[in-house]
């Protein structure tokens, strides 16, 4: 039975667990399957071996390697078993086969792609994961989720693309797929696979696919969204990416835009976007220093992150549920009627902006520490704003104007108990992680499964190579500094509002970089449009009316209401054209 | 652009339930808050709080690896400056970036997924 278990890979039991539930009409066996699935996955995963190839075969020459656990994939891979379950908990009110089949296919094409050996499983986890989770925000039902859902699925599939192009350079050169670090960007195929996981961690001005969707799917898919897409990118950026240095400026600027964006943001949804943007960007300049320390932060905080954002897009996944809305200028007061989702948002708030005793304490004071060791004064210095910035937006703005602050007037019940029951078990792991425990239990359960611990078989780091030191996060110095940080800030805060000085939470849409294709980007596609329609009478002729009967053919086929974008799947369109891109693709990869 | 304050605006569409009452668990939890000297404690309450953190300071051997950080109270300043500056800069990013709602022709982001769904957004024709 061990033997079955260990040489499995659980994301992929995950996936067809996905299918089977995305197909089976008996709710109740649907909700114990996407309970059971994740656990079963823990199981599996307690049983792997580090370090030994599983489930390997050769496909047109290449050697496909679907199952390889190490640390930095145990780890990534654990939270996200952990956040499946939390998110089938979370669903279990919602009865919507196609989006519990989903949400769990997507979980596990997430997880398979951490534990695979090689680029082309990669690849293939990679587009799983954006084909899966476009449904989570397809199923909200309305135009804009349809709109943002194509959207979303145009740039996660160029990722894909780019991903795949980099893999054919990568095969061509080096005649093997393996998952190997670069070294540089002139190895071949690293630029193109840096963009393609630069978009899917939501680089700036690469990053408005996630507030343009997260926010405008279901109330459950949300929850799931915030914990796979862009952790796989920090996942892939770890494993090939390590110690580049560009990475240490991307990452800080990532942590210090968003909060700027956040504080004038009135969708709480979204302003939970933009703050996934800013964690991301920790661990992002983590991953470019590159030290032990720095890697053992990333994944630290990468575990951490997963939880409390999950916490915190549940709770206010919970006021959407119940209030209809989730914009802070129409909320306000439900700690009246939301005491125990109030509490859950609280805890996962002081996660978020790293309290003592609480997770993001012990997770992001490793990164601040290995920046500072290196002795970058300036990216230290825009950390430590994005750290104050976070606890504006996260830590203060997400549950005072959801729960205190103007009483909406709004009385409406609690959450679905399975909702607090998910919301309860993710504010518990915050604060079992958080807390300096002696044997192996706390902060330690979370530093013995890092990538760079002296638990692993040899005292050195198993991607830099370096010597792993013990790192002590409660420190008396450490605590004080921190608490002078957020101290002071929570009292700016408080002189702010009673000058009158915060800025009221207002209705609208704020520009972010999306203008530039959303309004001028469209706008040059309608004026194209118009002047084809003026040319086309104008062109006569043999060349004239082929490329009017291409033009015919393709709005038959491809225009909202050609054949493609008929039946019950909507989005089909984009599917067929992903598809359509990939066997090109792989075609002329194969050629190559 | 809209200028409208929140206190002014109507609620959503969705009817608040006047048959539910304040939740059993909100006055064990948070019916501190309610009462009219919580705002005057919390605030001096903090403000004691910075100033205690700030004497703990001048005692505690500190031990940053970026000298400048061990100047005295550099946290907390920092953390007041940046808190300010990240509010303070939404007043004018307000006024730059902030547009109407439905500016993108996208304003009815409510999931079909909610309690009482709008049938204004839910239960249109289609086409409409």
């Amino acid at each position: 039975m061990n033997v079955l278990l260990g040489n499995f890979n659980p994301g992929l039991m995950l996936m067809l667990v996905g299918v089977v539930v995305a197909l089976m009409p008996i709710r109740p066996v649907r909700q114990v399957l996407t309970i059971a699935a994740p656990l079963l996955g823990m199981v599996m995963l307690a049983n792997a071996e580090l370090g030994v190839n599983k489930q390997t075969f050769d496909v047109l020459g290449i050697e496909m390697i679907l199952y390889r656990m190490d640390s930095l994939s145990f780890i990534f891979a654990l939270a996200f078993l952990i956040a499946a379950l939390l998110n089938a908990i979370y669903a279990l009110h919602s009865d919507d086969r196609l989006q519990d089949g989903m949400a769990t296919t997507y979980a596990g094409a997430a997880i398979a792609a951490t534990l695979c050996g090689d680029l082309m499983s990669l690849f293939i986890f990679w587009e799983l994961t954006a084909v899966s989770s476009v449904f989570l925000i397809l199923r909200a039902g309305t135009k804009a989720a349809y709109q943002a859902a194509m959207r979303y699925l145009g740039v996660q599939i160029l990722s894909g693309v780019l991903l795949l192009d980099g893999i054919a350079y990568v095969f061509k050169k080096e005649n093997t797929l393996e998952l190997n670090a670069f070294s540089s960007f002139g190895d071949a195929g690293a630029g193109f696979i840096f963009v393609a996981l630069a978009i899917k961690a939501a680089f700036p001005f690469l990053h408005n696919w996630l507030q343009d969707s997260y926010p405008k799917a279901t109330v459950v898919g949300a929850v799931v969204l915030s914990a796979f897409t862009t952790k796989l990118a920090v996942y892939a950026f770890a494993r090939l990416f390590p110690g580049f240095d560009m990475l240490i400026w991307i990452g800080a600027i990532m942590t210090v835009f968003p909060v700027f964006f956040a504080v004038i943001e009135n969708d709480l949804r979204k302003v939970l976007a933009y703050s996934l943007n800013n964690q991301v960007g920790f661990m992002i300049c983590a991953i470019g220093i590159g030290t032990p320390l720095a890697l053992n932060g990333a994944a630290a905080h990468a575990f951490a992150h997963i939880i409390y954002k999950a916490l915190l897009f549940m709770s206010m996944g919970a006021v959407l549920y119940r209030c209809g809305t989730a914009k802070a200028s129409e909320l306000g007061g439900l700690y009246k009627s939301m005491p125990w989702t109030t509490l859950f948002c609280l805890i996962g708030a002081a996660s978020i902006s790293a309290f003592p005793l609480f997770s993001g304490f012990v997770a992001k004071s490793m990164t601040m520490s290995a920046v500072g060791q290196e002795g970058l004064v300036v990216i230290w210095l825009m950390l430590l704003f994005a750290s104050a910035g976070v606890l504006e937006h996260s830590g203060i703005k997400i549950p005072y104007f959801a729960f205190f602050g103007h009483d909406s007037g709004k009385r409406v019940k609690e959450a679905p108990f399975n909702m607090l029951v998910a919301m309860g078990l993710a504010a518990a792991i915050c604060i079992l992680i958080g807390l300096p425990m002696a044997g192996g239990y706390g902060y330690q359960w979370l530093y013995d499964k890092l990538p760079c611990t002296s638990v692993q078989p040899a005292d050195v780091c198993f991607i830099s190579g370096e010597a792993i030191k013990p790192y002590q996060p409660f420190t008396l110095d450490h605590i004080l500094t921190q608490m002078q940080l957020l101290v002071l800030a929570i009292l700016a805060f408080m002189l702010l509002k009673r000058f009158g000085l915060y800025p009221p939470e207002r209705p609208g849409t704020i520009l972010d970089t999306d203008w530039t294709y959303r309004k001028l980007g469209y706008g040059f596609a309608s004026w194209a449009n118009g002047v084809w329609k003026k040319a086309g009478p104008a062109m006569s002729g043999a060349a004239g009316s082929v490329a009017g009967l291409a033009y015919t053919r393709i709005e038959q086929a491809f225009s909202p209401r050609g054949e493609l974008s008929r039946g019950p799947l909507t989005g089909g369109a984009a599917i067929w054209t992903a598809g359509l891109l990939g066997v090109v693709l792989l075609m002329s990869f194969l050629a190559a | 652009m809209s200028d409208t304050p929140s206190s002014d605006r109507p609620d959503t569409p969705v009817a608040p339930d006047p048959s539910v009452e304040d939740h059993p668990a909100a006055k064990a939890l948070f019916g501190w808050v309610e009462a009219k000297s919580t705002g005057t404690i919390l605030f001096y309450g903090v403000i004691g709080l910075a100033i205690a953190l700030f004497a703990a300071d001048l005692v505690v051997d500190r031990h940053d690896y970026l000298s400048f950080a061990e100047t005295f109270g550099f946290y907390g300043f920092w953390g007041f400056g940046a808190f300010a500056l990240a509010v303070l800069s939404g007043w004018p990013l307000g006024h730059l970036l902030r547009r109407d709602e439905d500016y993108y022709g996208e304003a009815d982001i409510q999931p079909a997924d909610v309690e009482h769904p709008d049938p204004a957004i839910h239960e249109r024709e289609p086409g409409e």
